[in-house]
């Protein structure tokens, strides 16, 4: 199993005039569970957007390197979800994940596809439009996106947004499990999520 | 796709009302016809992006594949389209407009050559406002010197395909215009697609 890193050298954004953090310097490696906590407009998602590749930092640089070699396209091994992402609502759960898993290379399978689903609490909806599921399941069918395939970086902005009890259990469960093979980032502000990191990076601080 | 197959059948039925009765001269019937034939595909080439913008989901699509092949994929959605919707325009033209005569050879290379340049340029063009937030204005500012020299070549090479010549000169423009999009297109939308 390959080891993942993950460094942020002197990131900073800006926004217009104003800089949401500068000079952030940040080292991860396998087996890593942080956790980013800050206030409304401290840049939290913000961090989650420039590591996963959506926006370009305005200064600074981020690499993540597998064995030590670079990865060249850090966006295509990714996983990515936050409460505030659109879904295409024209399409149903199932046809989500089978786009994704198509675009990305990934087992496409039928037995697959909804094994994974099923995970998530989400089969036996699986066939119905996203249009038609409740805000909780959205999110459900967010996190099965971006860990379907086990990606080596998974980052997740505000994944507990909207889930019920088991819900959050099931956010404990894919935490557990990418400590195992990749590195976690996990932007909230909710108290009881807190201890599910081992490291702590406090925005706007 | 019902509003852009709408504005299409407007506008040539508008512009069919204003030939009522008149015989029109080759040039006129050749400009006209690609007129019609912009203004109607015009709106519905450029939603593409601005569509997945507008509605959010162009960050999962960043992340799901990489930029040449979205931009291929809009790209096979737009020409699509630009078939559809010309199956529809184009006999309407003829019914109600002027009769397409001529060098029909000439026309399916002007049709397949034209159709390329168009939904290249608006599938890229589309793809640049969708990220700015006056898209309206900057559409038409963006593909305004883009599509121009394009549409000066088709009027012509159509003209002379009407006179029941064969538009050499006018097809080697547009294959030339073709080829310069689909070798430069993919590259600038790698750097437009990504912030």
């Amino acid at each position: 199993m390959a080891h993942w890193t993950l460094a942020c050298h002197r990131l900073g954004k800006r926004f217009g005039e104003r800089w949401v953090f500068r000079g952030l310097e940040l080292e991860l490696g396998t087996g890593a569970r942080l956790i980013v906590r800050g206030a409304n407009g401290s840049g939290k998602s913000t961090l989650l957007r420039l590591i996963a590749g959506l926006l370009a930092p305005t200064e600074g640089r981020i690499e993540l390197r597998a064995n030590g070699r670079p990865v060249a396209d850090r966006m295509r091994v990714v996983g990515w979800c936050a409460a505030d992402a659109a879904l295409y609502r024209e399409l149903t759960g199932y046809e989500h994940l089978h786009w994704w898993a198509q675009t990305r290379g990934l087992p496409s399978d039928r037995p697959t596809l909804m094994a994974h689903l099923e995970r998530f609490e989400l089969a036996h909806r699986a066939h119905e439009w996203v249009r038609a599921y409740s805000t909780g399941m959205r999110q459900r069918l967010r996190l099965a996106l971006a860990t379907y395939g086990n990606p080596p970086l998974l980052l997740l902005d505000e994944p507990d947004a909207g889930l019920d009890p088991s819900g959050l259990n099931l956010l404990q469960q894919v935490l557990d499990e990418q400590t195992r093979c990749g590195i976690a980032l996990f932007a909230t502000n909710r108290a009881e999520c807190a201890a599910w990191g081992d490291l702590a990076l406090e925005l706007g601080a | 796709m019902v509003a852009a197959l709408l504005m299409g059948v407007a506008t040539v039925v508008g512009v069919g009302f204003a030939a009522l009765g008149q015989t029109l001269s080759v040039g006129l019937q050749a400009g006209l016809f690609w007129v019609a034939v912009l203004f109607g595909m015009f709106p519905a080439l450029a939603r593409g992006f601005i569509v997945e913008e507008e509605t959010g989901t162009a960050d999962l699509l960043r992340l799901a594949a990489r930029p040449v092949s979205i931009f291929w994929g809009k790209w096979l959605f737009h020409a699509t389209l630009y078939g559809l919707l010309s199956a529809v325009l184009v006999p309407l033209y003829a019914l109600l407009v002027a009769p397409l005569g001529g060098a029909w050879g000439a026309w399916l290379l002007l049709w397949l050559g034209g159709g390329f340049c168009l939904t290249t340029v608006l599938t890229l063009c589309g793809a640049l406002v969708a990220q700015t937030a006056v898209r309206g204005a900057l559409l038409a500012g963006l593909t305004f010197p883009l599509l121009l020299p394009l549409l000066l070549i088709l009027i012509a090479g159509t003209r002379q395909a009407l006179e029941g010549a064969f538009p050499a000169e006018p097809l080697q423009g547009v294959f030339g215009y073709a080829l310069a999009l689909s070798a430069g297109g993919a590259w600038v939308f790698e750097k437009v697609w990504r912030e």
